[in-house]
């Protein structure tokens, strides 16, 4: 009797999608073969190219995509060859160039490939990128501005690329407003000993679609605050990812966002230790508010055998101020080696605490004030830590606005200025 | 690779076979290697199952087919569906005896103090042995007064069908995922357990029990139903190794805690490093209900294993203690999941896990609040020691979170045996082995304090094992 091959042992169809990973009779000839069996067993296996064709178009279903709303997205995903380069404009201090450089250099400048598909097309239809350097022992003390507008309609796509020499002292505000669709990689190079404080500001409106990589490495001994603050726009992704060129690096991710009805509001981080004696410490917190408000918070850590003598601390918080809103966080860390200094990771979501407001108001404080200074006060120790005097200006300022949109306006008594000027006057220095 | 049905082309006609399953002596296909709908057929056939079960069955196994390997956690790809046994005769297992177990296994058990015919029983679940027969009937009779039912899933399917169907599949539907779907396949021994309303059971339950009949399966499936205001403690499993030719264990455990029950459910599992242990476990928790699970992973190769509560009514509660420990060649991948799908209800998990000899442990959660369980709480702890050099420990978390009126907090650290506790240690005359098997003791202590004396004993001797030679 010849042997029948059913395609499955009950007979049953299998899609071509699953067969690789069923077990058919007569073996699993395509499970031998296939790789997609085998799960990362680290963070640090996942795909870094400069060609998009590397990276699928997302469909949501990707671990990387799961939490974002890829369906708005398409006209940042797909290769069309539709959209413009993004321009920024620059506001320099003395000492600090900026230029126009090709694809090519620019690739040779960012040690760290695209991580995804927007990412990789931000590098490829921006067609070169925007180089910004800080030369070596500058000590510069007004911060360097480049600003982005986004035009309603208009797909855009470009490549930044951030360098500062060993020694030098900066700090870069990189700011995002307008509407349209972005998408953005930023290579970020610092040099041995060097201290760099970047702060990205993403105020779009609220149709803007906003997707950036911003990839920095540390140089050796040298210190990076990295500062997200998030508060406008349709869909925003931010995704940081920290690698160390050598020991003794530090790395701050600080990161506030707000998000209203109809926003989703991601970051996430990537801290990959590969260095001995390193340090990273992350702090995001956000609030919500309005039905269908949603953020997304991501920390992965990645600690390998050879970065002994590593300290890790990564921290979320989230304040839900009205139903509906949904606020995911997801902190991992993955360790190889057990000489480590200390690791850990904390996450909480949670409404604002009744007590808090009932001991306010018990001290005569009307209701509203009293919302509005609990919410300034989740966010103050995290803005307090920024340093940068005139962004925890505008960020107390936004916050406040933010408020207003379930709270009413601002009151004007005196007691509205008491957080600002309790952050603002104690500036923390950079963490060495 | 030739596969059973290649060696044997008759095979596939088994399943045709239009007469029921007259002489269950010839060896079926399920006694032989590979997994077809002949396997399931026969394995139903020798049981004499009802129709619905049977039916059952055959929907898991195509849902098998169909549900794809899990794409994350541990690495699965060793297993080979068709070089597995599903069903095994109680005889035949019996044929193993002490003198084919590997060396390793005999000298753990030797060193855990095991007595001679309790070594007989865990090697080959002796059929006659008769002090743990009486003991059995005697704990059988207390517990029949009271209206409790416990015996192996397969009685209970036959003795008490009717609250068996209500209740099998509720929880784990067959096609909840992959390994669920197999079990419910090719399932095979367990316990099936009803306390009735207000009954406390003041002893825990263990499987040891009854031994003799179908227990340590590789497909066991277990149905616990804790009618409202009931208590009961359930044991599975035990500290000393389980020696299995084998390589995959699959079991699926569902567990229904009515109105204001409470069951706890205690497993340490020490299979030996050559078994897949991929476990389904889950409990339903109606209004006031706790259900609380004490899960000890000490052996087998890989594990995946994040037994769940689904708090279904208000002021339910859910509580997992964890603990893993990864040796050399071993991934613990063993976490928690909390669903709240009511108000007021809160949950807490807490994991400890300690990598040694380039062994991995990962803590994978989940917790869950769905929009309307407001004023939940939960909170997850998970802390991780580190030993040496070449170990690694994972934390993945996930929270998620719909509703706003809720507190949700996780936090999870990460250490090393510090050189200042081995010194202050060894400086009062302790080996540095002592000192840290004794460091270690006193990090799972919060967790080990939970089980019953018994256990928390061989679990120390176990970790004095686990950690020779862990210091080098």
């Amino acid at each position: 009797m010849p042997l029948v091959q059913k395609e499955t042992s009950t007979g049953v169809p299998v899609s071509e999608d699953d067969k690789a990973l069923l077990g058919v009779p007569g073996g699993r000839p395509e499970a031998e073969t296939t790789t997609q069996v085998v799960p990362d067993t680290s963070r640090g296996e996942r795909r870094r190219s400069f060609d998009a064709a590397d990276f699928p178009v997302p469909t949501g279903r990707e671990e990387e995509w799961r939490f974002t709303p890829v369906d708005r997205l398409g006209v940042l995903l797909a290769d069309t060859g539709a959209g413009g380069d993004l321009t920024w404009s620059t506001r320099l201090p003395a000492g600090v160039s900026a230029r126009e450089i090709g694809a090519a250099e620019a690739r040779e400048l960012s040690p760290m490939p695209p991580a995804d598909r927007p990412a990789a097309l931000a590098h490829a239809r921006s067609g070169g990128a925007l180089h910004v350097d800080v030369p070596a022992d500058a000590e510069i003390d007004e911060p360097v501005r480049i600003d982005l507008r986004g035009i309603a309609g208009q797909a855009a796509f470009g490549h930044l690329v951030l360098t500062t020499g060993r020694h030098s002292r900066a700090t870069v505000v990189l700011s995002h407003a307008g509407s349209g669709a972005v998408s953005e990689l930023v290579s970020v190079v610092t040099g041995d000993g060097s201290d760099l404080t970047l702060v990205t500001l993403q105020e779009w409106d609220d149709d803007a679609l906003h997707l950036t990589q911003q990839d920095v490495t540390v140089g050796r001994d040298a210190s990076v605050r990295h500062i997200a603050v998030t508060l406008g726009g349709r869909v925003v992704r931010v995704c940081t990812n920290t690698e160390y060129a050598g020991p003794g690096g530090s790395f701050d991710g600080l990161g506030v966002y707000f998000a209203d009805a109809g926003q989703d509001l991601e970051h996430r981080l990537f801290v990959d230790h590969e260095a001995p004696r390193c340090s990273s410490n992350v702090e995001y917190k956000g609030a919500l508010q309005g039905e269908t408000a949603h953020t997304v918070w991501v920390g992965d850590v990645l600690i390998r055998a050879a970065a002994e003598g590593t300290q890790t601390y990564e921290l979320n918080r989230n304040l839900v101020l009205t139903e509906g809103a949904r606020a995911d966080s997801v902190p991992n860390l993955e360790i190889e080696t057990g000489q480590i200094e200390g690791a850990g990771h904390a996450s909480a979501t949670g409404r604002f605490d009744d007590e808090q407001l009932f001991y306010l108001q018990a001290r005569g404080i009307p209701e509203e004030e009293a919302r509005r200074l609990v919410v300034r006060g989740f966010f103050a120790d995290v803005v307090a830590r920024i340093g940068v005097p005139d962004v925890v200006e505008h960020l107390m300022e936004a916050i406040d606005a933010e408020l207003a949109l379930s709270m009413g306006p601002v009151g004007t008594g005196a007691l509205a200025d008491v957080v600002t000027d309790a952050t603002a006057a104690e500036p923390v220095p950079a963490t060495s | 690779m030739s596969t059973i049905e290649e060696l044997n082309p008759g095979l596939k006609d088994l399943g045709r076979y239009e007469y029921g399953w007259a002489d269950s002596d010839v060896a079926g296909a399920s006694a032989k290697r590979g997994l077809s709908q002949a396997t399931v057929d026969d394995i139903s056939g020798r049981k004499s199952e009802p129709e619905w079960m049977a039916k059952l069955r055959a929907k898991a196994l195509r849902l098998f087919d169909k549900k794809p390997m899990p794409s994350w956690g541990s690495d699965l790809s060793g297993i080979d569906f068709q070089n597995i046994k599903y069903f095994v005769k109680s005889t035949e297992k019996q044929a193993t005896s002490w003198e084919d177990l590997p060396e390793d296994i005999k000298a753990t058990y030797d060193r855990l103090g095991i007595p001679e015919a309790e070594k007989q029983r865990l090697v080959a679940g002796v059929a006659a042995q008769y002090e743990s027969e009486v003991v059995y009937h005697q704990i059988r009779e207390d517990l029949e007064e009271k209206g409790v039912i416990f015996v192996d899933t397969d009685t209970g399917l036959r003795e008490h069908e009717d609250l068996f169907r209500e209740y099998f599949g509720s929880v784990i539907p067959a096609g909840d995922n992959k390994f669920a779907a197999l079990n419910t396949a090719v399932w095979s021994g367990g316990s099936f357990i009803y306390v009735p309303p207000g009954v406390h059971v003041d002893i825990p339950l263990q499987a040891y029990f009854r031994i003799n009949t179908e227990n340590m399966g590789q497909f066991e499936r277990t149905l616990i139903i804790a009618d409202e205001g009931s208590y009961v403690h359930y044991v599975e499993g035990c500290t000393a190794p389980i020696y299995k030719s084998d390589s995959l264990h699959s079991a699926v455990v569902e567990i229904v805690v009515k109105k204001n029950a409470r069951v706890r459910y205690t497993t340490i599992q020490n299979w030996s490093n050559n078994v897949y242990n991929l476990v389904t476990k889950r409990a339903t928790c109606a209004e006031g209900a706790t259900m609380e699970w004490v899960d000890g992973n000490i052996g087998s190769k890989v594990t995946m294993k994040y037994p769940a509560v689904f708090l279904l009514g208000e002021h339910a509660k859910g509580e997992t203690l964890s603990i893993a420990f990864a040796g050399e060649g071993q991934h613990q991948d063993a976490g928690a999941k909390m669903v709240h799908a009511a108000p007021h209800t809160s949950s807490s998990i807490i994991s400890k896990s300690v990598a040694r000899g380039g062994g991995r442990t990962s803590y994978r959660g989940l917790v869950q609040v769905m929009e309307g369980a407001h004023d939940s709480k939960s909170t997850v702890r998970c802390d991780a020691l580190l030993v040496d050099n070449i170990s690694r420990s994972d934390t993945y978390p996930y929270v998620d979170v719909r509703e706003d009126d809720v507190q949700m907090g996780h936090e999870a650290t990460v250490s090393k045996v510090s050189d200042d506790q081995l010194f202050y240690l060894m400086s009062r005359g302790m080996s540095e082995d002592e000192a840290m098997a004794m460091i270690v003791r006193g990090f799972v202590e919060p967790i080990a304090r939970e089980l019953p004396m018994e256990y928390a004993l061989e679990l120390n001797r176990l970790i004095e094992l686990q950690m020779e030679g862990a210091v080098g």
